[in-house]
């Protein structure tokens, strides 16, 4: 029976790529996120604003199932989080590509080797995706010699761009990107969440977390705002507002 | 395996070959001690004296000698002379001074009976002698056996603390992996897969320095063998050395390669855990 209600398959059919309900979450004795309804769907870019300690990050940390709501229900790519098991937890997480605030990478590999260990955790072959990996490096910005030097040796920016390259490289359904243009002058930081933004067009849905409420400017964006752990959606078109738009 | 053998790794090879080389010359250790216990073991439970008590010397002893030697379960036997008689009692008497002895050695096959002193007196009877056949007791053995099996105890118990600190040691490669096993967790793989890589990573480091351990004791046990035994050739240490004998330095590097991984595996999925723990 449990098994029964750990997916909704019609929901993430009909284009709902993470849908929160009530959901409260926290670490320890905190409660970080409280009755939080939010939802991304595809083709969307979500930008999530609020100030510092608003419960931007622990939202991301949510959507890329590595915190568990307390109460409510959080269904991420038609699953629900609080009731399937680890492998298929993992198994969703790659079809989600995440932009962390402080990117972790294997320091002494070359940018190009950390952009490509997705695929190659996916049994891909260099030859079939070197190509698309060298456009997906362009397209990101990064310089193509910048991609052969180890992550050691690359700039903040530089950095950030190689992590939102990998997170692209396994062409996921849902893209989340945790502040991506910290340490970015505004213009870099446009371009960032222009090439991001651009992902909607390929069909993934994109939240992003900042406190930069300008980035809202860079496109057809959803405005989201979050305060002390409460997401509430702001100017949000009505369906046939946006059907319009398209 | 990139860049597998820079600084702290290199550090982590020469602990792993160091522990296994411990392991493997304990290995080959114990087999000597078990080989020369085994001789002595032999050479102590394979043994009787008879005591020709008529007709007197040199008749009787003649005549016993032929009786034993046709008897069954007799390898060798000999008369005993006063100086080997002088050698027994350690020099106390000299060999002059030994009266006439009518004594004989007895080198019994390994698979005589216990009852063995009953059948050769009756063959000393058959050939006309009456004589008296003294065995070795069945306590002779009993410090040879217990060394044999204190030589096998002790080098699986030091084996297996090697492989503890190999395990360990490896423990410190999957920590120095810890950042791929996070970004491994962040894009989605099991703890298998990240464990998974980091252990074959460790398997593979285990099995080179398990490699290099084992021929390294080998080769320390060669040079010993070769200063313990003077005059010693390469076709005599080859017909001396049994296959059996190698055991310790093929299982080296077996032996490191699992041990390696175990650990690494433990380690890199710990990590995992944490890196993808649903908080």
């Amino acid at each position: 029976m449990a098994r029964q209600n750990s997916f909704d398959t019609d929901l993430f059919e009909r284009g709902v790529l993470a849908r929160l309900s009530g959901v409260d979450a926290g670490y320890g004795a905190a409660t970080v996120l409280r009755g939080v309804d939010f939802e991304a769907r595809k083709g969307e870019v979500a930008l999530v604003t609020g100030p510092e300690a608003a419960g931007k990050t622990s939202l991301m940390h949510l959507l890329r199932l590595t915190l568990a709501p307390r109460a409510g229900r959080a269904l991420i790519l038609g699953a629900d989080i609080a009731r399937v098991g680890a492998r298929t937890r993992a198994k969703i997480k790659r079809r989600i590509g995440y932009v962390a605030e402080n990117p972790v990478f294997v320091e002494h590999w070359s940018a190009f080797e950390n952009i490509v260990l997705p695929l190659k955790m996916a049994g891909a072959r260099a030859r079939d995706y070197t190509l698309d990996v060298h456009e997906l490096v362009d397209f990101v910005g990064l310089a193509s010699a910048a991609s052969d030097l180890a992550m050691e040796k690359l700039s903040g920016a530089e950095r950030r761009r190689v992590a939102i390259a990998r997170a692209l490289a396994i062409k996921p359904d849902l893209i989340l990107a945790d502040d991506p243009t910290a340490g970015m002058s505004p213009a870099e930081g446009r371009r960032i969440v222009r090439v991001l933004a651009e992902m909607r067009r390929v069909g993934a849905g994109v939240v992003i977390a900042s406190q930069d409420e300008s980035l809202a400017e860079c496109g057809p964006i959803l405005r989201w705002r979050i305060e002390r752990g409460r997401v509430s959606p702001v100017d949000h078109p009505t369906r046939a507002e946006a059907e319009a738009l398209e | 395996m990139k860049n597998a053998l820079t600084g702290v790794e290199r550090a982590l090879f020469w602990t792993l070959v160091f522990a296994a080389f411990a392991a493997a010359a304990a290995g080959l250790a114990a087999r000597a001690v078990d080989r020369l216990a085994a001789e002595r073991q032999a050479s102590l439970t394979q043994y009787a004296i008879v005591r020709v008590v008529a007709p007197d010397a040199p008749a009787g002893t003649a005549a016993a000698m032929a009786a034993l030697n046709r008897a069954a379960h007799v390898e060798q036997a000999t008369p005993m002379s006063a100086a080997r008689a002088a050698q027994l009692l350690g020099g106390a008497v000299p060999p002059g001074e030994i009266p006439a002895i009518q004594l004989i050695e007895l080198t019994l096959e390994p698979d005589a009976p216990g009852d063995v002193g009953d059948s050769l007196e009756a063959a000393l009877a058959e050939g006309g002698v009456t004589g008296e056949v003294t065995l070795a007791p069945p306590e002779a053995d009993a410090l040879a056996a217990r060394l044999r099996l204190a030589a096998v105890w002790g080098a699986a118990l030091f084996a297996a603390v090697m492989a503890l600190i190999i395990s360990l040691a490896a423990r410190g490669l999957a920590a120095r992996r810890r950042e791929l096993v996070t970004v491994m967790a962040d894009c989605g793989a099991t703890q298998a897969q990240a464990a998974g890589r980091i252990a074959d990573e460790a398997t593979l480091l285990g099995l080179y320095a398990g490699l290099v351990g084992g021929l390294l004791a080998g080769a320390a046990g060669l040079a010993v063998l070769l200063i313990a035994i003077p005059g010693v050739d390469v076709d005599a240490l080859r017909t001396m050395i049994l296959p059996i004998d190698l055991a310790p330095i093929a299982a080296a590097p077996l032996g490191a390669a699992i041990a390696a991984g175990a650990g690494a595996r433990a380690a890199a999925g710990f990590f995992h855990g944490q890196a993808a723990r649903l908080g």
